[in-house]
């Protein structure tokens, strides 16, 4: 059975597409913050799209409340203004849902094609409503303050509604010239595109959370200063790619922070056996009860964070923690000294942050060794202990060849991933003495981002380390397929 | 921990087996050694793993007088739970607790759906351009833009101070979804086939078909999930600067952890200011110890639940897309 649908071939098909290009076009510049119909005034956020404008009054009037409270203007008009975007998202979400009709058979289409109809006019009123409060905020702002809230003409509105009313147009001659709908035909639509809309809300989620961010990467183009506005003004180029490496003070830092990544890095990757040796040893005690319990505990750790792990720290080695008391009952300490805090001092910081981190997870990681070991098959230690070999010689000889291949992937992970410390776990133990040497580079980027607030430098620092990351887990990722045919990726 | 009837079987053929072969492997005096040093080492270690923990409890159920002497080292003396009915004084625990165990059950919860129906959505193979989608899906767990664009991007999306940040990023998780593709995929396809042929559309068979037998890989990603939530605390340190009723708890630990001057200034009433500063010094130590142990205590309580799926969750990095 053929399915009704309208030609995608032909003069009508092209329009049609047009008509469907166009739609997606306008839902997607809607959560973009350039020309924003809701931006009635200058005080009114640049960084905010239509959406945001929609689905938050605090954000659309962050900085009026002054304006408010010393009544420049009514707050009634910003309603209005709110309103309008709400009013104007209302109708792209209607343009939206036709948009997903279009993909069904011709019954579905020419519904979607009314949706599009009734989405752009709700639209339209909605952008005519924001310039109602344009126009109303116009005459209601107190003269002399006029510089301060500088009403604007929102020009997105022209923008939004140009492109409304094209796909308004567009609609209704599809409309019209589209065959109609035979009798006793049913809304339909073909399985893959059913998946597909399924999928999408899914989809919509990834982007906004992990593609979108990477729009992010502009403002380290930029001369940004928090709460401020990216425009051409402030438009530096690659300044701050340039200010990293030839400022000294940002260029001693970098050199700081990355011997310190590196080091630790470096102390986890060459130690990355030690689960594996964990686990092969731990596999040697035949006492299966105590095996058990030795596992269950000392996986725990994995579990809980890292301020807990702080917390477990303090309460163990800080001045009033267990080894200072316990070393004033036993007499090791006088009554009235006040013992020494292990936790604030700077000596072998990169291998207490190593040996914290491997506490916290060797257990956890040897599990994937343990099942290893348990893949192996005891017909070859059997055979090997029927011709002599000793305990090592097994583990030489059995055990660990088994265990290579999963140790490789995991090395070559480690490697990929040596710029990645993580922060909780630097954050909560560093301090005033250990800053030195406990500074990684995801410390490094927090503090300079969010802590000192320059934004566009934390942000060049972050590229290079995503970029560096990735190749570095494609350089991975290529070795193994060279060395064992198999990707890790 | 229970052990299953397969491994009871698996103890005892090998001890049969031992028995069976007794001169083979008899003990020398070099294994005796071996054994002592292995059992050793790995009691020790386990030790260091349960110590701190045992040490936090005994101390918080101690008499506080002890506990200020540091006479509390290896088992509790005068016991009492006063420290934990004191905590309800601590002002701003009380709605950390909320907003940690809220997110908890809902982001686990969204995030299980999510998978679920995302893992089955993309085993169809006749979806519209299935494997770009998936691949889509896949590539953003290799790359991520960094902390500082992610956070501009909360605040672009007007999630900063929200909520709702707790749970909507972390409601589609790739590797998540990757698993239970991958589990689902296991399952005999007949299954499926049979249901859409008596007419069942793809909601109907993920819910009666999909779901119902997925459960095993769904409680997986559950719990690891959960406890993800549990323990988070960047997300809270980065976007709700400010805005502490909506700290995790994690975060307020870390808050009371760092503070020199006493938490329990926030709860001390009346008595001279020498008695007060005394009682502030010897509470400040024990009530951080106390918070520490209410977070702790939910994970030692699914702990136990968790074990089984220990394998299938370390998984978790291994897998391929």
């Amino acid at each position: 059975m053929r399915e009704e649908k309208i030609e995608t071939r032909g003069a009508l098909g092209g329009l049609y597409l047009i008509q469907r290009l166009l739609s997606v076009a306008i839902i997607i510049i809607a959560f973009f913050p350039v020309a924003n119909p809701a931006k009635i005034c200058g005080l009114v956020s640049n960084k905010m799209s239509l959406f945001t404008a929609a689905v938050s009054y605090s954000t659309l009037t962050g900085d009026l409340r002054r304006a408010f409270r010393m009544g420049w203007v009514d707050e009634y008009i910003f309603v209005i203004a709110f309103i309008a975007a709400i009013i104007a998202m209302l109708g792209i979400a209607v343009t939206a849902a036709g948009v997903c009709a279009s993909m069904g058979n011709l019954r579905l289409q020419k519904l979607g094609l009314k949706f599009s109809m009734i989405g752009t006019i709700v639209e339209i009123i909605g952008y005519i409503a924001c310039v109602v409060s344009y126009l109303l905020l116009k005459s209601n702002v107190t003269p002399d303050k006029l510089g301060e809230v500088s009403p604007q003409f929102p020009m997105g509105v022209i923008v939004y509604g140009i492109l409304a009313i094209v796909l308004l147009l567009l609609s209704i001659g599809i409309f019209v010239k589209a065959p109609s709908v035979p009798l006793g035909m049913k809304y339909d639509m073909e399985s893959k595109y059913k998946l597909f809309l399924m999928f999408l809300p899914f989809a919509v989620f990834a982007f906004l959370f992990c593609y979108l961010p990477l729009y992010g990467w502009r403002y380290a183009f930029f001369d940004y200063k928090s709460g401020g506005t990216l425009s051409a003004d402030n438009f530096v180029g690659f300044k701050w790619f340039v200010y990293l490496f030839q400022n000294k003070a940002t260029r001693r830092d970098l050199v700081n922070v990355m011997t310190n990544t590196l080091a630790i890095s470096g102390l986890n990757v060459v130690t990355t056996w030690i689960p594996m040796i964990f686990a092969v040893f731990l596999c040697e005690m035949r006492n299966m009860k105590f095996r058990r319990f030795v596992q269950a505990f000392t996986t725990i750790p994995n579990f809980i964070s890292w301020v807990l792990v702080y917390a477990i720290a303090l309460a163990i080695f800080s001045t009033d923690g267990f080894i200072n008391t316990f070393a004033k009952q036993v007499g090791l300490l006088g009554a009235n000294d006040t013992g020494s805090n292990y936790l604030m001092g700077d000596s072998l910081t990169w291998v207490k942050m190593w040996a914290w981190g491997t506490w916290k997870g060797v257990g956890w990681s040897a599990i994937i060794y343990i099942a290893g070991i348990s893949g192996i098959d005891q017909s070859l230690y059997e055979a090997a202990t029927v011709d002599g070999a000793g305990r090592f010689q097994k583990m030489r000889h059995i055990t660990l060849p088994g265990l290579i291949p999963t140790f490789f992937v995991l090395l070559l992970m480690a490697i990929a991933g040596i710029l990645s410390n993580g922060l909780d776990q630097y954050l909560v133990f560093s301090n005033a003495d250990n800053a030195k040497h406990i500074n990684v580079l995801d410390l490094y980027v927090y503090t300079l981002g969010i802590g000192n607030g320059s934004i566009p430098l934390s942000t060049v620092v972050g590229m290079f380390k995503s970029i560096i990351s990735i190749i570095l887990l494609f350089a991975a990722n290529g070795t193994s397929k060279l060395l064992r045919g198999e990707s890790i990726v | 921990m229970a052990k299953t009837a397969q491994e009871k079987i698996d103890a005892k053929k090998e001890k049969a087996y031992y028995k069976k072969h007794k001169k083979m492997y008899r003990t020398t005096p070099g294994d005796v050694v071996f054994n002592i040093l292995n059992y050793t080492f790995f009691g020790i270690f386990t030790l260091t793993c349960i110590f701190p923990f045992y040490y936090l409890l005994i101390n918080t159920i101690s008499d506080n007088e002890l506990v200020k002497k540091g006479l509390i080292n290896f088992y509790p003396k005068g016991l009492n739970i006063d420290n934990y009915i004191a905590l309800r004084k601590v002002g701003d625990l009380g709605s950390s607790f909320i907003v940690t165990v809220s997110r908890t059950l809902i982001g686990t919860a969204l995030m299980v759906l999510a998978s679920a129906f995302v893992g089955y959505l993309v085993t169809k193979q006749e979806m519209w351009h299935r494997s770009l989608w998936y691949r889509f899906l896949v590539i953003t767990m290799y790359f991520n833009a960094g902390l500082i664009p992610i956070y501009l991007n909360m605040a672009l999306l007007g999630l900063t101070q929200n909520y709702l940040v707790y749970i909507l990023p972390l409601v589609v998780q790739p590797y998540n979804i990757i698993l239970v593709k991958t589990y689902i995929e296991s399952i005999p396809a007949e299954l499926e086939e049979s249901a859409f042929i008596d007419g069942a559309s793809y909601m109907v068979v993920f819910r009666k078909l999909i779901w119902p037998l997925s459960k095993p890989i769904l409680a997986t990603i559950a719990i690891f999930g959960a406890v993800a939530h549990w323990n988070s605390f960047q997300d809270s340190l980065l976007y709700m600067q400010g805005n502490s009723e909506l700290f995790t708890l994690q975060h307020r630990l870390y808050i009371y952890l760092n503070m020199s001057s006493n938490i329990a200034a926030l709860m001390s009433q009346g008595g001279t200011a020498a008695q007060q500063a005394m009682e502030q010094a010897l509470n400040a130590k024990v009530i951080k110890y106390t918070i520490s142990m209410v977070s702790v205590i939910p994970i030692f309580c699914v702990y136990p639940f968790m074990q089984r799926y220990f394998e299938k969750g370390i998984m978790l990095g291994a897998v391929k897309g």
